[in-house]
């Protein structure tokens, strides 16, 4: 027998472990499925919160699988990067958890279609917490196949979610983003194909070290890249997310639109600046930086053009990816440390911000029957938690101090107009301005009380379909004002962060 | 008949539209294929792979073949998640729909109910002599579950009337039993030696073959309930006696 001491690597496999077990137990028990599913979720956090504490006292940790040494097995690594992926990960779950109940047991005492909706609960355990574990397993991944696998976990899982609705529109967007899906994996593993062929090694640090300069390597960045991209829906790949991500149930929105969408992107960005940060051209981060900024115009001004609420908050997601590709160009300047600094403050207070107000869309969605964003007057005074919930995400979304888009575009200001690339900074500032005007347009009709409102006379939602958006949202808020501590973890993960804040802090 | 011609008009308009820009994606893909058979082309020298390493641990895994040590020992990390993938697929359908299995029970014709009863026993045993067989020769949990699946097929075109009586518990038991094995084994690995999947030495060999039966059934289910194409029909129905009191409260 073996003793675990805090010491042991071992310990990184239980993010992946213990919500694969509880997704097991979920789909194999008809009862109780929510029990499971919290306690698994709780316990993914705690272990999260001591892979966290493993990180800060002895630094990046490796585990071979099996004990089997890199070329030929494979190697899950925590990192700075990596942990605080996974709190977003654990905090976020946790929140959709107590809300997914909240949720289901609010539709299940409807009595329309009572089938369809216990249908849905019954196979959403399940396939919430596989997709956590293939997420948790993606985060931590350090080999280029396993990454695949984990990979196709997410897309089955989150496209099977997608398609729970039941509605002949979120099936047909569900049938797409599968398709999409499926198609950004097979490039992937074109790209692996290539990959293999030109370095022979599957294990990341080893393709760092033998990747050289080749065009087939170029080849296999390219491929990898785009297939990622479809995943992330980076403009103009974005086709399929709006209808899949607002048609879909209220948490599973969330799952999405939060989490899923990270996944991919924390792949690129890995791949970009650490993997094949050797032959990366200038003109190639210029490029991906023009589509994020092309992503912050069109998916504001998308967003403001809807009318339904719960597209606008898609289509605000589009937006707010593009923040996480304008890093990109600003590479050179910032150096890694702060760009990794950049990318993960804005991805934290996108999970957190966006995740509350999917829920308080969804929440309205619910108490209304509608999202119409012309007739969503007075919910003021029927939602005051949610309404609150909403306006504070809206406050993070815009980038208004203290939440943690603020320092993150703060930065991001700072490092383009360090390295004389103004219009970055532009681009910037108007897609927050145009971020308020979206946020303002749904505020104010939420305040708006018209004369002729009838009493309130429907069910009272349960306290766990608003105080999670709540919390999750207050997090986004005071994330700036706890940024030296994740950039404490972060610091963890790279020996040459030398200096974090090159622009001074705000 | 204005409007219908015009509504012919567009949707050939549309037709033809359609066309071109499926005629352009056409080009930009054949130019890509060009492109990535140019590079392939261009570049001969290829990496030495992993084949030697392989071969060279071969001995420490525990079993002969080197397709089964690399799946189930080397990088068995991988096979876990795959078969979580595959039990993915079975949820996802699922939780779509119900299997769409006939209601009338219809003739079966002789021939086909004998050749039926001969051919499911034995794919069964050739299933689990593949899963033996994966050892030291080809074969394995993967290759076993096609063929418990195609037996399974075989069942369903059959339309055999009991099909539709099996109660949803024991496929779900069926169907986690091989992803369950394996975490679980993947687990006392983990508590005895200290590595996730690390097999103790000499003990390999048999709990890969555990693992490889296990997964065999599961996948052989998998496929088999992917072709039915939904849960089965009572599936739901225990989750009744829950919702009861909701619906009472509703009528209040």
């Amino acid at each position: 027998m073996i003793f675990f001491t805090t010491e042991t690597p071992a310990w990184i496999v239980a993010p992946v472990v213990l919500p694969l077990i509880a997704g097991l137990f979920c789909f194999l028990f008809s009862h109780r499925t929510f029990s499971i599913a919290l306690i698994a979720a709780l316990l993914n956090f705690l272990a999260v919160c001591f892979l966290t504490r493993q990180l800060i006292l002895f630094g990046p940790m490796h585990c071979h699988m099996g004990g089997w040494q890199p070329p030929l097995g494979i190697t899950l690594r925590t990192d700075g990067p990596a942990v605080l992926m996974l709190l977003m990960t654990a905090v976020t779950g946790l929140g959709i958890t107590l809300y997914a109940r909240g949720y289901f047991s609010h539709r299940m005492v409807t009595p329309v279609r009572s089938d369809r909706h216990r249908q849905q609960q019954r196979y959403f355990w399940p396939l919430w917490m596989l997709l956590l574990a293939g997420l948790n397993g993606l985060f931590l991944s350090n080999d280029i196949f396993n990454l695949y696998v984990t990979l196709e976990i997410v897309g089955i899982s989150a496209a099977s979610l997608a398609a729970l609705s039941g509605k002949p529109a979120s099936l047909l967007a569900s049938f797409r983003y599968l398709l999409v899906s499926l198609l950004g994996s097979l490039t992937y593993l074109l790209g692996v194909v290539f990959l293999y062929r030109s370095c022979g090694v599957l294990d990341l640090d080893l393709v760092q070290n033998l990747a050289g300069d080749g065009v087939e390597v170029r080849a296999a960045l390219a491929l990898l890249s785009v297939g990622l991209m479809l995943k992330t829906a980076l403009v103009p790949l974005h086709f399929w997310l709006p209808p899949a991500h607002a048609n879909a149930l209220a948490p599973i929105s969330v799952i999405l639109s939060a989490l899923v969408v990270k996944g991919s992107f924390y792949l690129l960005f890995r791949f970009w600046f650490e993997v094949f940060a050797s032959i990366v051209t200038s003109s190639a981060l210029n490029f991906m930086g023009t589509l994020g900024a092309i992503a912050i115009l069109w998916g504001a001004i998308q967003a403001i053009r809807q009318h339904r609420l719960k597209l606008m908050v898609a289509y605000s997601t589009i937006s707010q990816l593009g923040y996480l590709f304008i890093a990109f160009p600003l590479a050179r300047v910032a150096g890694n440390a702060q760009l990794w600094s950049i990318v993960i403050f804005m991805a934290l207070a996108h999970a957190f911000a966006k995740s509350a107000m999917f829920m308080a869309a969804g929440s309205v969605y619910l108490h209304l029957g509608h999202d119409r964003i012309k007739d969503i007057s007075g919910v003021r005074s029927s939602l005051p938690i949610t309404v609150f919930a909403y306006g504070i995400a809206g406050v993070s979304l815009m980038g208004l101090p203290p939440s943690g888009a603020f320092i993150a575009k703060w930065m991001l200001l700072s490092s383009s107009l360090a390295s004389a690339q103004w219009w970055w900074a532009l681009v910037v500032m108007s897609g927050s301005l145009l971020a308020m005007i979206y946020v303002f347009r749904v505020m104010s009709r939420f305040f708006v009380i018209p004369a002729g409102l009838p009493p309130d006379t429907t069910e009272p939602l349960s306290p766990l379909m608003e105080w999670p958006s709540l919390v999750l949202a207050l997090i986004s808020l005071f994330l700036g004002l706890l940024a030296p501590w994740p950039l404490l973890i972060l610091a963890e993960g790279s020996t040459s962060l030398a200096q974090v804040f090159p622009g001074g802090m705000p | 008949m204005k409007t219908g011609k015009v509504i012919m008009g567009q949707t050939r308009n549309r037709h033809k539209r359609l066309d071109w820009i499926q005629r352009l994606f056409l080009l930009l893909v054949l130019c890509l294929t060009t492109l990535l058979g140019v590079i392939l082309c261009s570049s001969p020298e290829t990496a030495p792979g992993l084949a030697d390493a392989v071969a060279h641990l071969q001995g420490r895994s525990g079993v002969e073949s080197p397709v089964t040590a690399v799946l189930l020992n080397f990088r068995g990390y991988d096979t876990l998640l795959e078969v979580m993938v595959l039990l993915l697929a079975v949820i996802g359908a699922w939780s779509l729909t119900k299997a769409p299995l006939p209601d009338q029970i219809t003739d079966i014709s002789p021939v086909q109910l004998g050749v039926v009863r001969l051919l499911v026993p034995v794919m069964c045993l050739v299933a689990a002599y593949l899963v033996w067989q994966g050892s030291h020769l080809a074969g394995g949990a993967f290759q076993g579950g096609a063929i418990i699946g195609a037996a399974g097929v075989l069942l369903l075109v059959s339309e055999l009337p009991w099909l539709r009586d099996i109660p949803p518990l024991p496929l779900r038991i069926g169907l986690v039993l091989g992803p369950l094995v394996f975490v679980g084994t993947a687990l006392f690995c983990l508590l005895w030696t200290g590595n996730l999947l690390g097999y103790p030495e000499g003990a390999g060999g048999w709990l890969i073959l555990l693992i490889e039966a296990a997964c065999a059934l599961s996948i052989g289910l998998t496929l088999a309930l992917l072709f039915a194409g939904g849960r089965p029909e009572n599936e739901l129905v225990k989750a009744d006696k829950q919702t009861d009191f909701p619906c009472n409260r509703e009528s209040l």
